[in-house]
This record gives C-alpha cells, sequence and structure tokens, in this order.
C-alpha cells in the first residue's frame, strides 16, 4: 500500500516524486506527453485527458480519476499496470512518472487553468465547429434556409429556377463530367413524377461515371502525377493505382474520415497480407485491407527532386517537405509551407509545428507490395525463367555490338604511331605531359567517330558484315519470341510503408537541409491542439486518427467548403486551400459550420452531402443575371443565382468525346498515354518517356486516366487550365485565349471527333438534314435547335459558294457546335 | 449580333453604344458597371503602363541549353591558363558537382584565345568573333550564381528564379506585369531546336493563369500549335463557319449580355482567325531580303537554324511581341547542346559556330532599325562549367560562378560586371544570384521587382522571392 490516508507518508511521497522528475515535470505534463496521442483529440476509449473536468468524468470505463484517492483511481491503476488495464500499452511510464502522477492524485488532483497548454485559438477556421441553429424559413431544406437569410440580410433576391432541360445538364456536367444523352435528357424533362429530380441524382450519384469525375477533383489537391518531374521524370509504375483508389473509394462512398484515415495510414492501421485462407481467391476482407494501404500511395507521387539524389539527407527532406505541405493543402486546408523556413506571418502556425509535423513521417518510405497473391508470385517466379532468356539475348546482341566497336576503335588506332597507342593505353593518371597530348588525339578521334562521349552526341553506327548483320536479326527475333513468353515481376503496388531506420528530424535554418539545430518529436500544430508528442510508434496513425476527430475544427469544414465549391463554382470560403488568416473569410459562416457539422453526423458520407446541396432551391436556379442584384453583389457571393463556368479541360475532352459517340468508358488500368502530333512533340526532352498507348480504343479513354507526365503535361490540358500538379490545386482558373479557340477549331482530335460525330448522326438519319440537325442539338446542347438555328443550320449545310473542301458540311457543322459557348459553358 | 469580322475595340464600342441605348433595359449604372468589368475581363493582355521609367519594352533571351563554359568564352583567366594539369589549390573550396569529384580532377586550361575588343577592350574568346564585333554593347555579369547543379534545377534558377518545379516563368510574369503589345500574336513566344531538359515548365505559367504560358513556336512544319487551318477546310469555308458560330454565340448571349467571359471567348475566336494569318506571315522569311538573310547565317547550313529562330525573334519584336525566349542546344537526334562533359573544346566549337554569326546578326539587325534601345538581348543558359576536367577534356557543371551578357535596352555596353576567382569556380566579387538578374530586368522593364507579387497559396509571391538585392539596373544604364 503505497498511499494510506497518512498525510505524513503522501507528503514524503510528494517530495520525493518532486525530487525525482525533471525539473518542470508535472503530472499535466506526463499526461500531455505520453497520453494524448490516443486520449487527446482523438479520444480513445472515450477519453480525454486534456482538461481536468474530462478526466475526472472520464470515458467508457467511467472516471479516470478519484482525487484524493489514487489506488482506486483507474488511471493510476493502469499506468502502474496493477489491474487489468495497461497503460500506455507499449512503453509503462518511469517509476518517477507513475508516482508523481499518483501524488497528485492523491494531493486531489490541483489544476493549473492558467498553464493551460493551448490558448483558445482566435480564429474562426482553427475554432471548434459548433452545430448552429437552423434559421426559420419557409423551406424545408436547411441549405437553402441559410442562403436564404444571407440574401435577405443583403438585400439580393434569388433569381428564378432554371429549367429542367437546363439542370439535367448541369446535374450530369457536375457529377459525371459528361453531357446527358437526348434520352437521359428526355427522361428527366417528361417525367411527372413529384420526386422525378431526386431520382435523376440518386441515378447519377450511383454511377461509376461520378467517382471518375469527382475523383479528378480529388487528385487536383493531391497533386497527383504518373511522374516525378525534373530531368529524370521518373515514371511512377503504380501511381494510377491511387488513382484507383481515389474513383473507386468515392464510387463506394468511402466515409470521408476513413478515406483520411486510409491516405495517411492504411499500412499501420490495416496491416496485413494477401496470403489465401484455402480458397484459390483472395479474402474480400485482405484485399479491403489492401486498398487502405494503397491509400497511402498519396505519399508516394510526389515530384521527386532528382538532384537531390546525390544527398540521401536532402532526398528525405525534400519528401518531407511534400509530404507535410500536401498534408496541410489536402486536409488541413492550410498553406503551411511557409513555415518550413520561418514561422508562419500570418498563422500561428510554427517553424516547429511544421518540423514537427515532418517528424511525422520521418521513419516512413515507399515500399512496394505485391498485390497477387503468394501463389500467384509462384506464377512469376516459375516463369522467371524466360526472363533470364529476354536477358541473355540482350547480352549477346550487345557482345555483338561491342565486337563490331572494338573492330572500328582498333582500326583508327592503327592509324597512330606506335608510341601514341601506348600513350592511350596508358592509364590516365600515369601520362607523361608528352603522352598526354598523343592520347588526347586518340581520344579526340574517337569521340568523332561516335566511339565515345564527345562534344556532339554523336552515337557510333556500327558497320555490320553481312553475317554478323543476319546474326544480330536472328538474335532480335529471338529475344522477340522470348519476350512474348516472359512474365516480368509480379504486380505490386507503390505504398508507404515504415523504415528500417528512422532518422530524427532537426530544426533547420531557414529551410536548409543540413539540420543543425535541435531534434524535433513528432505532433500536431499546437494551435489545432497539438500539445503532446506523438508516439515513436505509428505517429501517422496519430496524425490520421487526430485529423479525423468528429470535433476537429478543419477537417469537415475544408471538406465541405470544396464540395461546395465544385457544385458551385465557388466556396463559402473563396480560398478554399487557404482557411488561414490570409484566406478570405467564409461569406456564410453558418452555412459553412452546419455542413461540416452534417457531415460528421451523416457518417462522413460524401454521396449524402451531394444529394443535400443538389436537392437545395439554391443550386436549382437558373443562372439568370439580375441587375439590381449585381449593384451588390457583382462576384454572386451570396448565390443569388448559379454561376456560370466554362467545362474544364478533362470535362470538355470526355464531352466531345461523348457527344461523337466515341468514349471509351473502360475503367481503371495504367495511363493512357494519347499520340502527339509532331508540333506537340517538339518541346518533348525524350521521346521513349512518352510510351504511346497503341490500342487506338485507348485513345478515346476518360480525361481521368490521361497520363500526368509532370515535365510534358498534356498539351490540350495545360491549355485549358489543368493544374501543373507540383503542388495541391485547390482552385483551377478559367482563362480565355485564342490558343484554346485554335485548339478547337483546327485540331486533330476535334476534326476526328467531329467527323465521328457526323458519321454518328448520318447513320441516325440516313436522308433527312432537318433530322441531322435535330439530332445534333439534342446530342451536344440537350435541346432542339431554334427555327432560326435550324434555318441557319440548313442554309450553311447547303452552301457551296466557296468550296466546302473534304470534310462534310455536315462534319464543319459539328465543329461550329463542339465551339459553341453553350457546349463549352454550364449554365 | 454582326457576322462580320469584328476586332475587340470595334465589338466593345457597338456594344456600349448598345447598351447606353438602354437597348436592354438596363440603367446606364448597370451599363457602365458591366462595361468596365467586361473591359478588364476582355483584354488581359492590353497593354500596361509601367509603374517606372522603362528602359526596354521587349526582351529576347537566347537561352544556351545544357550550359556554355563562361571559361571559355567571356570569362577569361590566365591562372587557369598556369595551372592547367593540376589539382585544384584547396584555398579555393570544396564544392558538390553533378559527376566530378572536384579534388580528384586536374585543372583545364581553355583551349581558346581571348582578346580585348571594341573601344571598350572587354575580352571576349575567338568562339564568339562576330559576336565580339558588338563587345561595346555587350555588358557581361561574370558572377552570377546559383545553387543548381543539375540541368532542371538550373534552368528552374535561370527561367522561374526557383529550384524546384512549379514557379512561373520570367516571361510569364512579364507578361503579366506588361501586357502584349501585338494584338495578333501571342506575348511570349518560344522557340525550341529539340525537346530542352527543363520542359514545358520552362516556359509555363506557373501558379499564374495559364494564359501568361509561353506559346511554342516552331520553325518548321505549323509554326504555332493548331494554327495552321486544316487542309480539309478551306479559309473561305472557314470565315462561314466562323460566321455561324457568331450567329450561335450571338443568340445565346442576347439573354446573357452581362458575362464578359463569353463575349471574351468570342473575341478569341476572332483573334485565332488573325493568327492563321499573322503567325504564318511573322514566320514567312521570304519577306526578308537576301542580305538580311545573309546577316543572320540563313544561308550556311551551321547556322541556318539558329539564325532562322533569331530572324523571327526580330520579327516578333518588331510586331510586339513581349518576351521572346531562343534555345540553342535542345534535344534533337541525341545532341547534347552545350553539356560538353567530354571534348568541351570540340563541343563548343560547335555550339558557338551555329550560334554565334546568328547572334551577331540579330545585333546588327536590331541596331539598324533602331530597335536594340527598346528590345533587352539575354544571353546565358543552365551555368556554367568547372574549371576542371571531367572524362576525356570535357568540364562539368558549374552554376557556383557563370557569366550571362546583356545587350539593347538601355544597358550600356562595353563593361564587365562583378568576377569570378582566379580560376572561375566561385562567384568572387559584386556577386549577381537569379534574384539579382532578374530584378534587374525587370527594373529594365520598368516593373517594380519588389511590387510585381501574386498572390497564392496563402501569401504574395515574387519571381525575386525575398532577393534581388543587388539590382544592377542603375549601373547597367
Amino acid at each position: 500500500m503505497l498511499f494510506c490516508n497518512g498525510k505524513g507518508v503522501l507528503g514524503v511521497l510528494v517530495s520525493w516524486a518532486a525530487l525525482a522528475a525533471p525539473p518542470g515535470e508535472t503530472a499535466r505534463s506526463i499526461l500531455e506527453r505520453r497520453c494524448l496521442t490516443c486520449h487527446g483529440p482523438a479520444r480513445m476509449s472515450g477519453l480525454d485527458l486534456r482538461h481536468i473536468d474530462t478526466i475526472k468524468k472520464g470515458g467508457k470505463r467511467g472516471p479516470a480519476i478519484i482525487p484524493g484517492n489514487a489506488e482506486q483511481s483507474l488511471l493510476y491503476q493502469a499506468v502502474s499496470r496493477s489491474g487489468e488495464l495497461k497503460m500506455p500499452p507499449d512503453q509503462p511510464l518511469t517509476a518517477a512518472e507513475r508516482t508523481l502522477l499518483g501524488a497528485w492524485i492523491q494531493e486531489g488532483a490541483p489544476w493549473d487553468q492558467a498553464a493551460a497548454g493551448t490558448p483558445e485559438p482566435s480564429w474562426w477556421a482553427f475554432q471548434k465547429v459548433v452545430r448552429p441553429v437552423v434559421p426559420a424559413a419557409p423551406v424545408p431544406n436547411p441549405v437553402d434556409a441559410f442562403v436564404l437569410q444571407a440574401l435577405e440580410r443583403q438585400g439580393l433576391k434569388a433569381v428564378a429556377p432554371a429549367d429542367r432541360r437546363t439542370l439535367v445538364r448541369r446535374v450530369y456536367l457536375d457529377l459525371h463530367g459528361l453531357p446527358p444523352t437526348p434520352a437521359e435528357t428526355a427522361e428527366f424533362v417528361t417525367d411527372a413524377a413529384p420526386d422525378a429530380y431526386e431520382k435523376l441524382i440518386d441515378r447519377l450519384l450511383a454511377s461509376p461515371r461520378y467517382g471518375e469525375r469527382w475523383g479528378r477533383h480529388w487528385l487536383d489537391v493531391v497533386r497527383y502525377a504518373d511522374t516525378g518531374g525534373f530531368e529524370t521524370d521518373l515514371y511512377y509504375a503504380n501511381a494510377w493505382r491511387y488513382r484507383d483508389y481515389v474513383i473507386r473509394s468515392l464510387n463506394d462512398d468511402k466515409p470521408y474520415d476513413r478515406f483520411v484515415q486510409e491516405q495517411v495510414a492504411g499500412d499501420e492501421l490495416w496491416p496485413g497480407d494477401l496470403a489465401l485462407e484455402g480458397v484459390n481467391e483472395i479474402p474480400p476482407r485482405k484485399l479491403r485491407e489492401l486498398e487502405a494501404r494503397i491509400g497511402t500511395g498519396l505519399y508516394t507521387i510526389g515530384p521527386t527532386y532528382h538532384e537531390a539524389a546525390l544527398h540521401g539527407e536532402q532526398l528525405r527532406y525534400e519528401w518531407l517537405t511534400d509530404a507535410v505541405d500536401t498534408t496541410g493543402q489536402a486536409f488541413l486546408g492550410l498553406t503551411i509551407g511557409c513555415a518550413r523556413c520561418h514561422d508562419h506571418k500570418f498563422d500561428p502556425i510554427s517553424q516547429v509545428d511544421y518540423h514537427r509535423l515532418m517528424a511525422i513521417f520521418a521513419g516512413s518510405e515507399e515500399r512496394q507490395v505485391s498485390v497477387v497473391s503468394k501463389m500467384g508470385e509462384f506464377g512469376y517466379k516459375s516463369a522467371y525463367p524466360s526472363v533470364l532468356l529476354v536477358e541473355e539475348y540482350q547480352n549477346a546482341i550487345g557482345r555483338l555490338e561491342t565486337k563490331v566497336r572494338n573492330r572500328a576503335t582498333a582500326r583508327i588506332k592503327e592509324e597512330f604511331p606506335l608510341e601514341a597507342v601506348q600513350a592511350f593505353d596508358t592509364p590516365a593518371g600515369r601520362r607523361t605531359p608528352a603522352q598526354r597530348e598523343s592520347a588526347d588525339q586518340i581520344d579526340a578521334a574517337l569521340a568523332r567517330a561516335g566511339l565515345q562521349e564527345n562534344a556532339a552526341g554523336k552515337n557510333f553506327v556500327p558497320q555490320y558484315t553481312p553475317e554478323e548483320r543476319e546474326e544480330r536479326e536472328r538474335l532480335i527475333r529471338e529475344l522477340g519470341q522470348a519476350a512474348l513468353k516472359a512474365r516480368f515481376d509480379p504486380q505490386t503496388a507503390t505504398i508507404l510503408g515504415r523504415a528500417d531506420v528512422i532518422p530524427e528530424v532537426r530544426m533547420t535554418v531557414r529551410g536548409d537541409f543540413h539540420g543543425a539545430g535541435p531534434v524535433v518529436q513528432p505532433g500536431v500544430p499546437l494551435i489545432l491542439g497539438g500539445v503532446g508528442d506523438l508516439p515513436a510508434d505509428k505517429k501517422r496513425t496519430a496524425l490520421a486518427l487526430w485529423l479525423t476527430t468528429p470535433d476537429h475544427p478543419l477537417t469537415a469544414r475544408v471538406m465541405m467548403n470544396r464540395v461546395w465549391a465544385w457544385h458551385f463554382g465557388r466556396g463559402i470560403v473563396g480560398t478554399p486551400g487557404d482557411f488561414g488568416r490570409q484566406g478570405e473569410p467564409p461569406s456564410h459562416p453558418e452555412l459553412l459550420d452546419w455542413l461540416a457539422s452534417e457531415f460528421v453526423r451523416q457518417g462522413w458520407s460524401l454521396k449524402k452531402m451531394h444529394r443535400l446541396l443538389l436537392l437545395s432551391n439554391t443550386y436549382r436556379l437558373s443562372g439568370q443575371f439580375d441587375a439590381g442584384n449585381a449593384r451588390t453583389d457583382p462576384d454572386n457571393r451570396y448565390f443569388w443565382r448559379m454561376n456560370r463556368r466554362r467545362l474544364d479541360a478533362e470535362q470538355l475532352r470526355d464531352a466531345v468525346l461523348a457527344v461523337a459517340g466515341t468514349l471509351n468508358p473502360k475503367m481503371g488500368g495504367r495511363p493512357v498515354i494519347l499520340p502527339l502530333t509532331d508540333e506537340e512533340k517538339s518541346g518533348l526532352w525524350a521521346p521513349h518517356q512518352w510510351p504511346t498507348s497503341l490500342d487506338p480504343a485507348e485513345h478515346h479513354r476518360r480525361s481521368v486516366y490521361v497520363y500526368v507526365k509532370r515535365s510534358f503535361p498534356y498539351p490540350m490540358f495545360s491549355m485549358f487550365d489543368a493544374p501543373e500538379s507540383s503542388v495541391s490545386c485547390p482552385r483551377r482558373d478559367a482563362t480565355t485565349v485564342a490558343p484554346q479557340a485554335l485548339a478547337l477549331l483546327n485540331s486533330r482530335f476535334m476534326l476526328q471527333q467531329a467527323g465521328a460525330l457526323a458519321q454518328r448522326l448520318e447513320k441516325q438519319h440516313p436522308d433527312d438534314s432537318n433530322a441531322r440537325v435535330n439530332a445534333l442539338w439534342q446530342l451536344a446542347l440537350s435541346r432542339s435547335p431554334s427555327p432560326a438555328e435550324m434555318d441557319q443550320a440548313l442554309s450553311f449545310l447547303t452552301t457551296t459558294g466557296v468550296g466546302s473542301g473534304q470534310t462534310s458540311p455536315l462534319a464543319q457543322l459539328c465543329v461550329v457546335v463542339l465551339n459553341m459557348n453553350e457546349f463549352l459553358y454550364v449554365e | 449580333m454582326s457576322n462580320s469580322l469584328c476586332s475587340r475595340t470595334t465589338r466593345a464600342s457597338s456594344r456600349r453604344e448598345f447598351l447606353e441605348k438602354g437597348g436592354l433595359g438596363f440603367g446606364m449604372l448597370a451599363a457602365s458597371y458591366l462595361l468596365e468589368r467586361e473591359a478588364a475581363a476582355a483584354t488581359p493582355f492590353a497593354p500596361k503602363k509601367p509603374p517606372l521609367p522603362a528602359k526596354a519594352k521587349s526582351v529576347i533571351f537566347l537561352f544556351m541549353h545544357g550550359g556554355p563554359s563562361h571559361l571559355d568564352t567571356f570569362d577569361p583567366k590566365p591562372l587557369l591558363q598556369k595551372l592547367n594539369g593540376e589539382k585544384i589549390p584547396p584555398s579555393f573550396g570544396k564544392v558538390d558537382f553533378q559527376f566530378t569529384q572536384m579534388d580528384a580532377a586536374p585543372l583545364m586550361a581553355s583551349p581558346r584565345v581571348f582578346r580585348k575588343r571594341g573601344q571598350s577592350g572587354l575580352e571576349i574568346s575567338d568562339l564568339f568573333e562576330h559576336t565580339a564585333q558588338f563587345a561595346d554593347d555587350l555588358a557581361v555579369i561574370r558572377s552570377c550564381h546559383h545553387d543548381g547543379f543539375t540541368h532542371v534545377t538550373g534552368q528552374s534558377w535561370m527561367n522561374t528564379g526557383w529550384g524546384r518545379v512549379g514557379r512561373p516563368s520570367l516571361g510569364s510574369w512579364v507578361v503579366y506585369g506588361l501586357g502584349s503589345e501585338s494584338e495578333d500574336l501571342p506575348a511570349y513566344l518560344v522557340m525550341l531546336d529539340g525537346g530542352i531538359k527543363q520542359g514545358a515548365p520552362a516556359y509555363g505559367s506557373g501558379f499564374l493563369p495559364a494564359m501568361y504560358q509561353g506559346t511554342v513556336l516552331r520553325t518548321e512544319g505549323s509554326p504555332i500549335l493548331n494554327v495552321h487551318r486544316p487542309e480539309e477546310i478551306p479559309a473561305g469555308r472557314q470565315r462561314q463557319m466562323l460566321d455561324l458560330l457568331h450567329t450561335f454565340n450571338g443568340q445565346y448571349a442576347e439573354t446573357r449580355r452581362e458575362d464578359s467571359d463569353l463575349e471574351a471567348r468570342m473575341a478569341s475566336y476572332e483573334l485565332a482567325f488573325r493568327m492563321q494569318t499573322s503567325v504564318p506571315d511573322l514566320a514567312d522569311l521570304s519577306q526578308e531580303t537576301p542580305a538580311t538573310r545573309a546577316l543572320y547565317g540563313l544561308d550556311h547550313t551551321e547556322t541556318a537554324e539558329f539564325g532562322t529562330q533569331c530572324l523571327l525573334a526580330r520579327r516578333m519584336v518588331e510586331r510586339g511581341v513581349r518576351f521572346v525566349q531562343l534555345y540553342s542546344g535542345g534535344n534533337k537526334n541525341g545532341s547534347t547542346g552545350w553539356d560538353a562533359h567530354a571534348q568541351c573544346g570540340e563541343n563548343h566549337e560547335i555550339m558557338a559556330r551555329k550560334v554565334d554569326q546568328p547572334i551577331a546578326g540579330l545585333l546588327a539587325d536590331l541596331k539598324s532599325r533602331g530597335l536594340l534601345d527598346q528590345t533587352l538581348v539575354l544571353w546565358g543558359g543552365d551555368f556554367g562549367r568547372t574549371p576542371f576536367s571531367q572524362g576525356s577534356q570535357g568540364r562539368d557543371h558549374n552554376p557556383y560562378g557563370f557569366s550571362v551578357w546583356l545587350a539593347g535596352g538601355g544597358v550600356k555596353g562595353g563593361q564587365a560586371i562583378g568576377s569570378t576567382d582566379e580560376i572561375g569556380l566561385h562567384a568572387a566579387e559584386d556577386k549577381v544570384h537569379m534574384h539579382d538578374l532578374h530584378a534587374t530586368l525587370l527594373t529594365l522593364l520598368g516593373l517594380e521587382h519588389t511590387k510585381l507579387t501574386y498572390f497564392v497559396q496563402g501569401r504574395d509571391f515574387r519571381l525575386t522571392d525575398v532577393g534581388g538585392r543587388n539590382n544592377l539596373a542603375p549601373r547597367l544604364t
């Protein structure tokens, strides 16, 4: 019995504890350092050890302490490992720590409010979400109630709702990134049922096209690319698995908290293997866990700073920077990159905070894991000899070339005097000055022939004898045969895992990776409640759980604002990537908080939130202008009408393919590498880095599957403002420049698609121009042409004065329609 | 809505008239508000008056891809000649290079001959005999430095003022700051002679809107992506197509008159249509006299390619293009460009022969047409090269000290600014970081480098970050 009721003993213990503890150590600092990772914001088992009130209240197992009675206090029992519960699970407290905690409880658990670690933040976005009361309004949808209240306050009046045809087009392009087919348009426009619109939304959300569209939004946020950028522009063979993971997660309506957890710490939270369990298929549970681990691919697809490869330390530092910046942007909506070099000037994110976040990722590194079972791996391993055979033929071809090179080298050397050749054959370091000169001459002659590295990058062209040529061709044929049978390595996914060595993170001076400052422990930013260090083990788990605590001030708000912005063309916070002090304040703070709290309440379901937003009257407003409203609110910050938006790069290309009837709906898999025209290719450094997909059917797949090469973005996409993918892109521009018009009028792509569209129309209506024009309007614009348009189109089709050229007038009309503003903009 | 070919200005004025007459029942206030917004949106490239007195209106940036050796061109080093074959004395310090362990590599003298040129006596090597005739127009900066010792990082420093990908290029900043003087050509044009290692980010707009990105103009085939009307569609027919498009768009816009985006896009089709004529016209060198063509070396195989680029560059600035960048040494058929890791002497002879006469021709031509005063010509590359040898008489990359030069645009020529150490390894006196160089360029163009900012990722970004204190502009002019 350590703690009896005798005051004397207690006094001794307290003073002993105080002596043994490091200076400044208190019960509170022990709790912060050792317990808060799980029992802080993450509130594992419902226990929050950050405040005395919640400590007394305790968690699922009841109160954590009984002030004045350490023996009976669960907390003390757990840390002293005397009962069933043993905490912390891995690293027990030291005796001094235990004693100090015990003495503190025995003393009545005094708690100094003033010493509170975390000041209550003054910036709105760092304060907890408090679910606001929905304003009273004659509308059933709370979204409308909030919007209406703001409109009234501003003296604005919402415009009329959009007509059904406008609405169906808007919803399809929004949720699927594709225009509705004429049949889909008609189905909705003529559906008299009162719930016609709800059915439409549910149908669209259930379609896999939804994940392809909304997955692309998320890929913007996480700076997705298939290569590493810089000179080598490394090809990330498995980046697409992350891309497909995102698309699948959205289609499955994976709860957003789980989606975040998987990306940050899927490997730690859902470890597993793919071993078969007596069946010939990997159990679905194991595949789900693999899927969760693939989420961490997020941290394996950033820019890889080629130059840094010279310094392991720098390479690591650059990777950590990308990991922290991307985490800050994607999940917290904060631009914390500034804090790499100095305390954030505008936000209370300190340089220490930044390095604490880095320390969370230190010790993680990319890992290849097989996506096939052991049985499958055995298949690859047993087929390995054919890979060796390919290598054998490669080597044989190489030997033949070496033979020819050696012959050519010998021939050149023969042209020089013996002394010069001797000089050349002497190792460079041992040559006399005279020898150096003659050796240089041979060097230069060999360089001129391309036989060694040379000034002009000239390559040796081997002169084979007829027999050699024949032999070489035979070898190449054999190599091809062997390659046809070869199975290379088993398929893998690139995920994040734990490194063998966990490097320490030190404070740096102005971001210079030669860190000489003090060692920094892992932790989350102080202003966001990160008072304690995280455990050395499973640091990312702690981060993931912290990010997804239901009352995290940023996670839900930031995501709801993004979703709002992608639906409405503008966020409630106009700067979706910056919720800090430099960002715009929210136009509707209560609405945002209500949405954030509703999001959590709905189990972090994105589809439920889409439904809520899309069913609002606000979403269904027309895009009609109102001069009175515009005087007060020219930028439509209060959503008195729907914003008109230009299709983005992917929507545009996909819409053209869909209308032309050429869209290949195949989902997933390796990136599609579209053919480039000669003009487009002119800036490409290494053409072999653009291994064009040979199957023409691949060329018509959806844009989300198109190869994203950091050093050479697909020209049509960058022309239409696709993100440049080195850092998170929270919001795309929509610029208007002449090269876009040139692309849409003159490019091969547009002409081919217009041709395909014309053929489609001709096939549908073999000899009826009116019907063709009508079908064209239905396909491209979801409506019939007006009488004036019909006349104008028909007269264009029959005008031959200037000669219509080789394309059919109908194909030309298709080009015109695919260039119409009505096609390029969503109302 | 009229079907006729209409320029931005006529369209705007007819719209003003239309709106002011109250055709749509808008009040005057609404009308003027709309027109104001439209003017801003429809002409993002309208020329802007620079805040400072500008010496230059446009820039021609001659980029030697791969990194030309300063030691063999514009920075003579007598001590290096003496120490040929010896190890580097430790007093010069130790730094990282991409391929070479510097303490193992012997110093290598320049095989070139430097001579004092012009009235000023500026020393230039015999690799640039033609260019050297303009020594009194050149201001050579011999103390440039950055820390990017691979190509992409070096090119990124030079082109974007940052050693990683993702920042806007110099040309994008300039066009963002100054707009365009040309009604029917892109404001920022780039000519390549093969693939470049930095790829599209070299002329990308980074976080600036995509409209500020450079447009690649090719000297073969279709000069600008998609600028050739498809053969299958005759010119007259295309005009009919555009007229029809305008008719449809006009009908669509009738109930959407407030949206300046729609208007801007309609205008962009007219600009595109004009570009189909103006770009081929720009690229049509048959309009040049034989004497001019000869001046640029178009009649010699070696100089024809870069000569064509230089001549096109003159035609561009003549037509109001704001920023032109030319590359020598891109990858075509395995060329290593100026990246002389082996046989540096021979490499530079080949490369310099390709560009020397064209550059001199460009300077002469700009001068005789009175364009040099308002055109800033900048010559440079990824970095310089090492004083020690690599492999077979090559030189490795050296970002720690190298040269660039400026001419025209009010720059006082015949001077060398700054210096490297005695073997040309490090910038030594009057160091000029890329931020300083960029600050200098912006100042010469009348822009304040500390005020040319763009707000993104939570803060204002500058081309010159927090640097640019060694602004050379006052000393250069």
